[in-house]
């Protein structure tokens, strides 16, 4: 049985009523765990400053230029090296051109995105070719409503 | 991938070829508790507020630009308009304190504060008459602070004392920055009906209404629409402003995502995002170049103000779509100096000051950055500025002047003040006189609001 925050919440104010004046944070948060308990639920209270849902960290590395050997190992080689995850690549070449889009989960690298933004600029100018790294909101906030 | 193809590439291309940018993220501060009754400490308290609140302002900006991939042009502080807190201080005081401005301003690393500023659509106080006397030595002793003046509003009508009182400030002004093309001009406005939150200078200020701190973001992106334009080829008037609705829509959504992201980091409350399509000199970077997109030959064809109104509706309709915080100017500015494709037009002959006159009645702003001859009378001046603050009064649009009498030159020299403010024709103007029109002073009364023919 999972319990919704919303009967958490009426819970917690039936208990507060009841206790009146004696009303004090932890009481009440113990209070409210033993009625949860014995409700069987699978809920967890919500701690004090958890936010609803994780934080995405994701950027979207795009690139383009003259099609070379040894481009997208470059830049995959690197975000390896930070730690990055690679959610999702597409790739198209036309002729000589290639472009590349991939979605790169940030969370856990060890570079903050300015460092990366700095050490793909490199290859940038090893290569000869385009690569921007934007963050994701940014694609969200201007193609979905 | 949760995104086509295309839109990623949609973005790209909006902000590394068509130049796509934030103009400005610009922190309004509230000056209000700085009054002492020593000169000294006030301008010690300003100092510390400004310091207090700004410090971090260009670091934070820089690093919301690095984490978007969208360059943030200007990092701007605006502050409530001076002659409010400081009422008492006479005319030399103003000028120190524009001085402690400046110098706050230097040590943020911002390029412009603004808010030097006075409201006296109604009248003057003492101390905004001290002011006004100041203003010109302000804005030639120091190098960052902008000023404005508002002298008219639907509510209260037009102020032509302050008019009169504005053209010789600003004709001293043009006099006292001679070795620099007069270049104070550049840095006042002079507004009737003026917007309390706007984020651009030179007429930024930190309106009365607003919190103790707040921050306010201008987008722009001329450079967008006129891609999307002239990718749009031959269609019909109201398929180009769907074109122009979904390309400001995207960009505004990108603004209000950068203003909130440094509004969070500053730890203040968001404004508002200001939808204006601001010119720069940078090729491709024109209002003018839209117009001419969208079919008239130049800037000043007939049809150009049918082409502007269109453009300045359809920007401020996808604005408020995009954003429930939509405030400032909002629209398409046009000022000359600053837009090639309006530059050319003043040099071919094909835009001429009574155009540009008309163009700002359904603009977002008004006369901006245009260059007359140094020898232009102060009366005419005014004649200019009344003319303007009339069309906004009327139509309860905001309007602004910003006019540089350039000192020593005639029609046909230029004045060039590279980078942002870019280079001015200096434009001929009606020699016959307004002197005993506006020479009578008083107030124009406020309008009425009904039979509105």
């Amino acid at each position: 049985m999972k319990i919704s925050e919303e009967e958490l919440r009426k819970i917690t104010l039936t208990a507060i009523n009841e206790l009146g004046d004696k009303a004090s944070p932890e009481l009440v948060r113990n209070i409210v765990s033993s009625a949860v308990d014995k409700l069987g639920a699978e809920a967890e209270l919500p701690q004090a400053e958890t936010s609803a849902a994780p934080v995405l960290d994701r950027a979207i590395l795009t690139s383009f230029g003259l099609n070379r050997p040894g481009v997208i190992a470059k830049i995959t080689a690197l975000l390896a090296e930070s730690g990055c995850d690679l959610r999702d690549v597409s790739q198209k070449i036309m002729d000589d051109f290639y472009t590349l889009i991939m979605i790169v989960d940030l969370s856990s690298s060890k570079y903050q995105m300015k460092e990366l933004i700095e050490k793909l600029s490199k290859i940038e100018a090893e290569l000869n070719v385009k690569i921007f790294l934007q963050h994701e909101n940014l694609f969200r906030q201007m193609h979905r409503i | 991938m949760n995104y086509e193809f295309d839109e990623i590439l949609d973005t790209i291309k909006m902000t590394e070829i068509e130049h796509f940018d934030i103009r400005t993220v610009t922190l309004g501060i509230s000056l209000r508790d700085c009054a002492d009754r020593n000169l000294e400490v006030s301008k010690q308290k300003v100092y510390d507020k400004i310091i207090k609140y700004g410090k971090n302002h260009v670091k934070f900006a820089e690093e919301v630009e690095a984490r978007y991939g969208i360059s943030i042009a200007n990092k701007r502080i605006s502050i409530t308009p001076i002659s409010i807190p400081f009422d008492g201080l006479n005319r030399y005081e103003f000028i120190e304190m524009a001085k402690t401005l400046d110098k706050a301003a230097e040590d943020v690393g911002v390029d412009y504060l603004a808010g030097f500023s006075a409201l006296v659509q109604k009248g003057f106080t003492r101390g905004e008459r001290e002011l006004l006397e100041a203003i010109p030595f302000a804005l030639a002793e120091t190098k960052r602070i902008c000023s404005s003046v508002n002298v008219g509003s639907t509510k209260a009508g037009i102020n032509m004392d302050a008019i009169l009182k504005v053209a010789d400030l600003i004709k001293k002004t043009a006099e006292l920055t001679k070795d620099q093309d007069s270049i104070g001009c550049a840095k006042f406005v002079v507004f009737t009906n003026v917007p309390e939150d706007n984020p651009f200078v030179a007429g930024a200020f930190h309106g009365v209404t607003e919190p103790e701190v707040v921050l306010n973001v201008g987008i722009s992106g001329p450079g967008v629409v006129l891609d999307a334009i002239k990718a749009a080829g031959k269609v019909d008037l109201q398929t180009i402003s769907e074109v122009i609705k979904k390309t400001i829509f995207k960009i505004t959504r990108a603004g209000e995502l950068i203003g909130r992201e440094v509004a969070q980091k500053h730890g203040v409350p968001f404004g508002i995002v200001d939808v204006s399509l601001a010119p720069t000199p940078a090729e491709g970077d024109s209002i003018g170049d839209i117009l001419k997109a969208m079919g008239v030959e130049d800037v000043g064809a007939h049809g150009t103000t049918a082409a502007l109104a269109m453009l300045n509706d359809a920007v401020k309709k996808a604005g408020l779509m995009a954003s429930s915080s939509v405030g400032g100017l909002s629209g398409a500015f046009i000022p000359v100096s600053e837009d090639q494709g309006m530059i050319d037009a003043v040099r071919r002959g094909n835009l001429s000051i009574e155009k540009l006159e008309a163009m700002t009645a359904v603009c977002s702003v008004g006369l901006d950055m245009i260059a007359v001859p140094g020898d232009t009378p102060a009366s005419t001046l005014a004649g200019i500025i009344a003319d303007e603050s009339a069309i906004g009064l009327i139509n309860d649009k905001t309007t602004a002047v910003r006019v540089i009498p350039a000192y020593g030159k005639k029609v046909g020299d230029v004045v060039d003040y590279g980078g942002l403010l870019g280079l001015a024709p200096v434009m001929s103007v009606r020699e016959i006189s307004s002197a005993n029109f506006v020479n009578r002073g008083g107030r124009i009364p406020a309008p009425t609001r009904s039979l509105t023919n």
